[in-house]
């Protein structure tokens, strides 16, 4: 019997369309973190209340960014959770190398940021139209946000590059974890104590300063390149660690 | 032409060497049986084989390339074990459909006619199916894959015995018609006995026999008499299992190497000759001590 020669794109083309397929648990847990997400925005994410003589006046701010902060999360925990052995296993009885495996996976990451980002943004007229229907007693739209606008398509992008940020950074997690099941108890400690410490010296350390750089990004192409260039280092070492990564049950 | 190399393969895990400077060739289209007790080194070897692992130190070719994250070889090469973890949000068809896409020799036909003799829906779910039925999925994937390497790993756990019998009934038929190379690792040497053209005996990590399953049938006889009787004719020859039984007989199972004027001897002396069944070989010859189980409970 001859033997077949495969390419490496092929071969990634064909595992991303059985990923689309195969991981649609991913996007049925999308939906539900969203619903959910969408509850606690009626909440408000900020509240302005002044009063003088027979005037009271309170001012109730509504936004999707609860929406968006799920989405994230759930960006960070899907890409930890395909890189298990559950799901990283599953590529070995079809045709495959450690590449081509992580490549269809940072595809389907990708794809699912593009999916999670765009309906968390759209998420924002659902939240209106239950504040208009529910709540408010006086609904004040502003003109910004009234219509799909150019506006709409960079707040689009950015959460897209967010949650594509979470994806990488979940996807080096899981794959660091997979190394060795010691990280999955020092990364929260060194996260968390980080935190605390943090916390304790009463200034600004390396998680906030983190944080600022990401999400305190003025320049739109600036915050590309940043994200960009984050998510390519953490896909990189992902992909270095695991090639020599071998198939356990 | 060979098709998988080995040299001095050795593989450690924590310690201990599941492969101990291990060297094979297993050639091209041929089916290959891989004989060993539980812990010998068999399926480590066949991870190492379809690039799952990666050997400690040693030289490993199959397809003359290095199997480790080798494209070509994952191409051509499927791996059956009772391991298999399919995913687990696609039905029986899908998966079937999936695997048609993977592999460019793919039978549809085939797979849907083995799909229906062992009456599977294709609406059901991997993760449903007892561990028979699974084992039976498996089977047909291994089959209809047509791989230049197709290697089955303990491919009838749970089966019953006439899905067994139809297993090798139909390996055997799919191998003539599309002669491949085969390698099937099992515990049932009697059963899949017919099926074998090589056999390969593994014993703590390394090779112990490789040779056609013809060869192993003429390998050893059995002698049975009395004690002095069998000591003084299998004097100086390689014992390879014994057992004393009541009443002064003793059963002594060597090494095949004497001429038929000998056996006659033998047996005008009053010695029985038996011959020895090839699975039967293989347990003596694996086994880690001569005497068997019984020696644990004879203590004196």
């Amino acid at each position: 019997m001859s033997l077949t020669k495969v390419s490496l794109s092929e071969i990634v083309r064909q595992q991303y369309v059985y990923k689309l397929k195969a991981f649609i648990q991913v996007f049925m847990s999308l939906v539900f973190v969203q619903i959910i997400a969408i509850l606690f925005s009626q909440g408000g994410s900020g509240m302005m209340g002044s009063g003088g003589g027979l005037i009271d006046l309170e001012v109730h701010y509504y936004s999707a960014d609860v929406v968006v902060a799920f989405t994230m999360l759930w960006g960070f925990i899907t890409a930890i959770l395909i890189t298990t052995k559950a799901y990283r296993n599953d590529d070995f009885i079809f045709v495959t190398n450690r590449i081509s495996s992580n490549l269809s996976n940072m595809l389907f990451l990708l794809t699912a940021s593009v999916i999670g980002g765009i309906t968390s943004m759209m998420s924002t007229y659902l939240v209106k139209i239950i504040i208009a229907l529910f709540k408010g007693d006086h609904f004040i739209n502003s003109s910004a946000a009234s219509a799909p606008s150019v506006g709409l398509f960079f707040g689009i992008c950015a959460t897209i590059l967010y949650i594509f940020l979470f994806c990488s950074l979940g996807y080096l997690v899981g794959t660091v974890v997979q190394l060795s099941r010691v990280f999955a108890f020092a990364l929260p400690v060194v996260f968390v104590g980080g935190l605390f410490f943090d916390g304790m010296r009463g200034q600004a350390g390396i998680i906030e300063s983190l944080f600022t750089f990401f999400f305190m990004e003025n320049s739109f192409v600036l915050f590309i390149f940043k994200i960009l260039f984050t998510v390519c280092l953490s896909f990189s070492a992902a992909f270095i660690l695991s090639n020599r990564m071998e198939v356990k049950p | 032409m060979s098709m998988i190399e080995c040299r001095g393969l050795t593989k450690v895990f924590g310690g201990t060497k599941a492969l101990n400077n291990f060297t094979c060739e297993i050639n091209e289209n041929t089916i290959t049986g891989l004989i060993g007790r539980n812990g010998a080194g068999k399926t480590t070897l066949l991870k190492i084989i379809a690039g799952y692992h990666q050997q400690t130190s040693g030289e490993i070719k199959v397809f003359s390339e290095e199997p480790f994250n080798n494209l070509t070889v994952s191409a051509n090469m499927i791996f059956v074990h009772d391991q298999l973890n399919l995913p687990t949000a696609l039905n029986l068809q899908e998966i079937l459909d999936v695997m048609a896409g993977f592999y460019k020799n793919w039978d549809r036909e085939l797979a849907h006619r083995l799909f229906d003799y062992f009456s599977f829906h294709p609406m059901q779910y991997y993760n449903g199916l007892s561990k028979g039925m699974k084992s039976t999925f498996n089977m047909i994937l291994g089959l209809a894959a047509r791989t230049p390497l197709t290697i089955f790993d303990e491919p009838t756990t749970g089966m019953d015995a006439a899905v067994r019998k139809d297993f090798y009934r139909a390996l055997l038929k799919d191998y003539i018609a599309y002669p491949r190379t085969i390698i099937l690792s099992s515990h049932h040497l009697d059963e899949i006995e017919d099926l074998l053209e090589d056999i390969l005996v593994v014993k703590q990590g390394q090779e112990l026999l490789h040779m056609p399953i013809a060869e192993l049938r003429e390998y050893a006889i059995g002698l049975e008499g009395k004690n002095a009787l069998v000591k003084e004719w299998t004097k100086d020859r390689e014992i390879i299992f014994s057992k004393n039984g009541a009443f002064d007989q003793s059963y002594v199972v060597v090494r095949n190497d004497f001429s038929e004027s000998e056996l006659y001897q033998a047996e005008l002396a009053g010695i029985e000759i038996l011959p020895v069944s090839s699975s039967d070989v293989c347990v003596y010859l694996t086994s880690k001590t001569k005497g068997g189980i019984d020696d644990v409970f004879n203590k004196g």
